[in-house]
């Protein structure tokens, strides 16, 4: 036996197989976001269906959950149900969906097909998710009951990863 | 149906793999025979039952079957037919797949050359190709399973990711990228065997080589069409970001190169045995970390998939597959016998030994520029990226080294050598090393390292060109192929540092018909366009470019909006000469307004970059002579080591 070489081979599997297990400990869809920390950008929107204004200041006092989607992207289909569960689940917990570069009629009917639980605004211009520095869809955040941006996630969510980044704002 | 039909053959491939294997084990412990046969079959099961699944998923996208859960993923209506073929590779679940159809097709191809061979070492090389195998289908029947069923199917699916469909180049770097990665499974296989049995006879060396030399020349154009690929519709002018990706696909491609010189040291020499297994080894041990760099999420990059889910099972594999290796090395490695030694600095063989360094020293400079953000992050909980500044600094040099060694090191002879042998050999290609650098400076090089890459290229130019000139093409086929393979490398590392030493970058900003005027060439505004087509609008912006008053050609660099995407993807347009890229990339542009931005860059001899690495996919094919030629040469020529004539 080559002790030299099972002494070197051992060192550099140790390092490689613990660095990338380090690595693989966090979430590469949880976001370091600059906006983490701060106030969440204010926005007020028309609801999808019943047309009446959606502001997310009277939402102050419990925890926020904000998620980007749009009817044309896969992954939200994913990610819808998970969402539509959660909120029924967290009934103290605020769910907010928005929909930009959309059209109304195809997010209802996605809604018609698929259920909801929380409302759903439409952000025509899209003003509302560079606010927020959406760089693609789905995209959520997580507000504490103060209105301060807790945690980004970018991808579709599932149920324990939700459930995870909720108990970050609730805290 | 169709999912159910995958399914059964994937788990069907699990079965024969996982058998095999054990077969093959079983049958290098006892030399039954009839175990090794049973092993073959087994081999042969699993690559056609794998290969049956990827086209079925083929089948099953190209009839839009959304009842498929990969084909519900990244199916869609409304792109073209060949973007819906490539989607196979698309996204994970698929990719596997596809890196199942290669495997397969590898180790059925493998097991059919050596069939009647290699008594000795096929049963274990066969055992450990399935094991590979059998890890694959384990992925493909659980944590990345493509056959899922989608309860409810949608009418139509999301189509795959833009960028995947942005470019032509696309849909061949990612299947090149797999033969090259896939394929060092084959020489792996080979090492081991050889480890286990505790030689690294001469009759090995062949089928290893051979094997590694295939896989090597699809990894080699793989990294060319990759960075082709960004030159082309990235939009920055640039090939090669020192992305986690990108060098992951380097780093087997540095051991592989380092291993296929060190061979030929044991081939004439009888010695580095160890060496050279360990780098075989080396090589597909890094395939794994450059797979698990794209697929566990760990690094961020334009190639990452975006689950996670595998990560963990892809690292338990590499984490296995090192420990089997150590352990196997440490175990065996001293029985491969030396059977000569180096006679002194001034030889080939020393030259090899030199080059193996310079390609195991960059392998580590490029790993560690890797895996450093992770070492930071983990000790100090930040984010934080190694750029180009670090690999510039440190693969320069060692680029150039590897350019001086590629002309040194051929024209020394093997062994011991006179002085006045050594002065015939050094000294007359000194002027090439002139020649070149006379030319730069006339065409207007000033940068050092392009100037030192110059004269180091004209001394290997030299020193190869009279080794062509000595070769007879066919009956010395291996050498003159080498030697086409090295005018190539020279060719491709001047035009690398010619290219990227001298590129002029310029920034316009135009209304209609303007004209101005950027690195020699007069660029004239025609206006905005826009052109909608089923999957993507585009907004083209239309540039006459002329040189002393005649049009040489209309670029059209773009901007396109696809179906999907909220934001849109540029794609640059080029004016390629013999001389040099005419690149230009929108970065702004308005229809309203007929207005736009756009980024110049004039970059010489970039073309021969590309043209360069396909010559060295030619040549070093072109070196992997027909079984029957060998069989009838071998036989000729068995001549005892160390005497052997120059390789033919």
């Amino acid at each position: 036996m080559n002790r030299t070489v099972l002494t070197i081979g051992v060192i550099i599997t140790a390092i490689i197989v613990g660095l990338l297990f380090l690595g693989l400990g966090k979430n590469p869809n949880e976001i370091r976001s600059p906006l983490i920390g701060r106030p969440a950008p204010s926005f007020a929107l028309r609801e999808a269906g019943t047309g009446r204004t959606v502001d997310v200041a009277q939402f102050r006092g419990k925890p926020v959950v904000i998620n980007f989607w749009a009817t044309w992207c896969g992954p939200c289909w994913e990610e819808h149900p998970v969402l539509v569960a959660g909120a029924r689940r967290h009934p103290e917990v605020q769910f907010v969906g928005v929909v930009f570069q959309d059209t109304e009629d195809k997010i209802l009917g996605f809604l018609e097909q698929r259920g909801v639980s929380y409302p759903t605004v439409v952000d025509d211009r899209g003003k509302t998710a560079i606010a927020y520095g959406v760089a693609g869809v789905p995209e959520t955040f997580f507000l504490d009951a103060n209105g301060a941006i807790v945690a980004k996630y970018s991808g579709p969510l599932n149920a324990a990863d939700l459930e995870q980044e909720l108990r970050k704002g609730v805290r | 149906m169709i999912a159910a039909l995958g399914r059964i053959l994937i788990l069907g491939s699990l079965l024969a793999a996982a058998a095999g294997a054990l077969l093959g084990f079983a049958s290098a412990r006892t030399r039954s025979f009839d175990g090794l046969r049973w092993a073959r079959r087994m081999a042969y099961v699993y690559a056609a039952l794998i290969m049956g699944a990827a086209l079925l998923m083929e089948y099953a996208l190209l009839t839009h079957d959304f009842s498929v859960a990969y084909v519900a993923q990244v199916g869609s209506r409304s792109v073209p037919v060949w973007v819906t073929i490539v989607s196979l590779w698309s996204s994970l679940e698929g990719s596997l797949l596809f890196w199942g159809f290669v495997l397969g097709a590898y180790i059925a191809i493998a097991v059919w050359f050596t069939r009647g061979l290699y008594a000795e070492y096929q049963p274990a090389a066969i055992g450990v190709w399935l094991s590979c195998a059998t890890f694959f289908s384990f992925l493909l029947a659980g944590p990345a399973n493509p056959f899922g069923t989608v309860v409810n199917p949608p009418l139509d699916g999301p189509g795959p990711n833009p960028l995947l469909q942005n470019h032509a180049l696309m849909a061949v770097h990612p299947p090149f990228l797999y033969l090259g990665y896939v394929g060092m499974t084959i020489p792996f296989g080979f090492a081991c065997a050889a480890l286990m049995k505790g030689k690294l006879g001469h009759d090995i060396l062949k089928p290893l080589r051979e094997s590694l030399l295939l896989p090597w020349v699809f990894q080699s154009m793989a990294i060319m069409l990759g960075g082709w690929w960004a030159y082309e519709v990235l939009g920055w002018g640039g090939y090669w970001a020192w992305d986690p990706v990108e060098n992951a696909s380097l780093l087997p491609w540095l051991t592989a190169t380092a291993a296929l010189h060190s061979l030929m040291v044991v081939e004439r020499r009888g010695i580095l045995k160890g060496w050279t297994v360990t780098l075989i080894q080396a090589t597909f041990l890094l395939v794994i970390l450059g797979t698990f760099m794209t697929r566990s999420g760990v690094f961020n990059s334009v190639h990452s998939f975006t689950q996670s889910a595998i990560g963990p099972t892809l690292l338990v594999f590499l984490a296995a597959a090192l420990l089997f290796t150590v352990a196997l090395l440490s175990f065996r490695i001293d029985r491969l016998e030396s059977e000569g030694r180096i006679e002194g600095v001034a030889t080939r063989e020393a030259m090899f030994v030199i080059n193996n360094l310079v390609f195991v020293l960059l392998t580590f400079t490029v790993l560690i520029g890797t895996v450093f953000p992770l070492i930071v992050e983990a000790v100090s909980g930040k984010q934080m990226s190694v750029g180009r500044p670090y690999f510039d600094s440190m693969v320069v040099p060692a680029g150039v080294a590897l350019l001086f060694i590629l002309g040194i090191g051929p024209a020394l002879p093997w062994g011991r050598s006179t002085r006045e042998q050594m002065r015939k050999a050094l000294l007359p290609p000194l002027i090439g090393a002139a020649l070149l650098v006379a030319i730069g400076l006339l065409a207007g090089v000033r940068n050092a390292w392009t100037l030192v890459t110059l004269a180091f290229g004209g001394y290997a130019a030299w020193v190869t060109i009279v080794q062509i000139g000595r070769g007879h093409i066919l009956r010395g086929r291996r050498r003159f192929a080498s030697y086409i393979v090295h005018a190539a490398v020279i060719v491709v590392l001047i035009a690398v540092a010619v290219s990227s030493s001298m590129r002029e970058t310029t920034e316009l900003h135009f209304t209609s018909g303007q004209t101005q005027r950027a690195s020699g060439y007069d660029v004239k505004f025609l206006g905005v366009f826009q052109q909608q087509e089923a999957h993507r609008s585009s907004l083209i912006g239309r540039f006459s470019v002329s040189r002393d008053g005649k049009e040489v050609t209309l670029l059209e660099p773009r901007m396109n909006q696809y179906e999907m995407m909220r934001e849109p993807i540029g794609t640059p347009d080029v004016y390629t000469t013999a001389r040099g890229d005419f690149y230009m990339s929108l970065s702004n542009i308005d229809p309203a307004t007929q207005t736009a931005s756009i980024t110049v860059y004039s970059s010489p001899l970039i073309v021969w970059i590309w043209i360069a690495v396909i010559v060295m996919a030619l040549g070093a094919l072109f070196g992997l002579r027909p079984k029957k030629v060998v069989a009838v040469r071998d036989a000729k020529a068995a001549v005892p080591v160390g005497s052997a004539p120059e390789p033919a």
